[in-house]
């Protein structure tokens, strides 16, 4: 069977810096899979270059084995990926129920009207923001805009879901919630890509882990076997704890 | 107040304001053609501006390429077809500017569009010195002043329809997301760069037919008269005075502020220029978010108490990062 995402070969350099090498991945349908690595280790931009954002200065990326690297970023949400950001991105001037209809109204079968605002509802009621649809974003507290994020991500029903340290800054019961919320998306199918700095959340999640260093891969497999590994510690704790 | 009420009630003032001619002497006319070219003017311009915040400076280009093209074909076309013609060319002049700088952001594309202006401006002077030999132009067309004002009346009904759907429809909630955020427009699924040159285009179209409807009142026409860049910044004051986000705000800026124009340049023709900057920075620093805005707050905090729960908009900034 075709992996869902399928990463040849793809390299980053912004001028000398080369902050994605060579990478070659493939995730399957249905995996949910931990990005891990220092900061500056080409995570995001790795990230960036799946769903559109930046496009990769060589190599190919795949989406059911269709080429999307040269795509623009609302073709490959059309496709099927969607993504949050490290640094939220909500929409200020739209109401809360509109930053989802939004994801509904120009996604792949796009959705308007009653349809749209019933459906942005049940997008909301997953992640808990049912009572504050018709508030301004602004007012949110920034847990519930991240959660925001995610209702509008999962509005475009992707295939592939990327999130960039969506659980970042997250208190323990928060934390607790939020990885039950990425559960229940787990359990519908949704190929979850994340990445990640909260080990507790990976070993929660992700079945399988890759690890980035330097913008290279340096290790890829059962999260649990990829944390002990002697590169992987080298990586974030540095020679002397090897 | 209910929609037909609202719809009877609009084609009651259209209905008023098409009779107008019936009643007024040339002078008032001459008054009424002005304000309705300018609420058209600051209307499209607000149709793009108001939910992108690129502010555009090119709205003399499009009106004068409009103006330009019914003195250079007057005498050639039968009317109607010059309309064509000349919308077509402020159409595709607009789709190309637009695809070569819709990407700029912020204070680039405000730089880009004022350039525009002046370059075609120039570029047609230098065209009518060198090639053709002359410099101005005479159109004697079959047109009275109140033909003149029907088509701009016709005109106006037309682009605040598009404004109100636009304010309803699939096409403008884009158009709003995108001036929110570009990147996460794009991720959304919104096709930002097309979105924004179609709106583009259709706002140039409309600046470019204002135009072209107008050309016949001035007789003689030369490039520094129908590209002068003093209708760009008129249009984008008036819009701003009245709330780019508003559907009648910009009709709300334009109004009194072509009838302060008027008396300013009666009254104080050497004074008027000093005046007009000293203006338009009030404006800019006491009603940023539009008079409209301003009345609706302030009319809110009056009843409620916290102005909270309206629409909070925010005026044109300058521009993106």
């Amino acid at each position: 069977m075709t992996p869902l995402l399928e990463i040849e070969g793809v390299e980053k350099n912004f001028g000398g810096l080369v902050a994605v090498n060579k990478v070659s991945l493939a995730i399957r349908q249905s995996e949910t899979v931990g990005l891990l690595g220092p900061n500056g280790s080409g995570k995001t931009t790795l990230l960036n270059m799946i769903s559109g954002a930046v496009a990769p200065s060589a190599g190919l990326i795949r989406l059911r084995g269709e080429k999307i690297s040269s795509l623009s970023p609302h073709r490959i949400s059309h496709k099927g990926v969607a993504r949050t950001f490290q640094l939220v991105r909500i929409l200020p001037s739209l109401s809360v129920r509109e930053n989802v209809v939004t994801a509904l109204a120009f996604g792949t079968n796009p959705l308007w009207g009653d349809a749209a605002t019933r459906l942005a509802m049940e997008k909301l009621e997953l992640v808990g923001l049912e009572t504050r649809a018709l508030e301004r974003p602004g007012n949110l507290t920034y847990i519930d805009q991240k959660r925001l994020e995610l209702a509008r991500a999962l509005a475009s029903q992707p295939a592939l879901l990327l999130l960039d340290e969506w659980l970042a800054g997250l208190n323990p019961t928060e934390l607790d919630a939020s990885i039950g919320l990425i559960q229940t998306l787990k359990s519908e199918g949704i190929c979850i890509l994340l990445v990640e700095h909260i080990m507790a959340a990976v070993r929660a999640l992700c079945e399988r882990s890759i690890v980035m260093n330097v913008g290279a891969v340096i290790a890829d497999g059962p999260t649990e076997v990829v944390l002990k590994e002697d590169a992987v510690i080298k990586a974030y704790l540095g020679e002397d704890y090897a | 107040m209910g929609r037909p009420v609202l719809f009877i009630l609009t084609a009651v003032v259209f209905a008023v304001l098409a009779a107008v001619p019936l009643f007024l002497e040339a002078y008032g006319l001459g008054l009424m053609i002005g304000i309705t070219g300018y609420v058209i003017l600051a209307s499209a311009w607000a149709l793009f501006s108001g939910p992108t915040r690129y502010v555009s400076l090119a709205t003399v280009a499009f009106f004068g390429i409009g103006a330009y093209t019914v003195a250079v074909l007057g005498d050639k076309l039968p009317y109607p077809l010059i309309l064509v013609v000349a919308l077509a060319i402020g159409l595709a002049v607009a789709l190309v500017v637009g695809l070569a700088t819709l990407r700029l952001a912020g204070v680039y594309f405000v730089v880009f569009t004022f350039g525009l202006a002046e370059l075609i401006r120039q570029l047609i002077t230098w065209f009518e010195v060198n090639v053709t030999g002359t410099l101005g132009r005479y159109i004697f067309l079959p047109l009275e002043a109140r033909h003149i004002y029907w088509q701009l009346l016709a005109l106006a009904a037309l682009t605040l329809l598009i404004s109100l759907w636009l304010g309803k429809s699939r096409f403008g909630l884009a158009l709003r997301v995108i001036g929110d955020d570009e990147v996460a427009a794009a991720h959304a699924g919104i096709n930002v760069t097309g979105t924004k040159l179609a709106l583009f285009a259709l706002s140039a179209s409309i600046m470019t037919l204002v135009g072209a409807i107008q050309a016949p009142r001035w007789v003689y026409i030369e490039p520094s008269i129908v590209f002068n860049p003093t209708i760009s910044f008129l249009t984008l004051i008036m819009a701003l005075l009245g709330g780019p986000n508003r559907l009648l705000g910009p009709l709300c800026g334009a109004v009194p502020l072509f009838l302060l124009f008027e008396w300013l340049s009666a009254n104080f023709p050497n004074h008027y220029s000093i005046i007009l900057g000293l203006l338009f920075i009030a404006i800019v620093f006491l009603v940023p978010k539009g008079v409209l805005q301003l009345l609706e707050t302030s009319l809110f905090r009056r009843k409620a108490g916290t102005p909270g729960a309206l629409r909070k908009d925010r005026g044109i900034e300058g521009g993106h990062p």
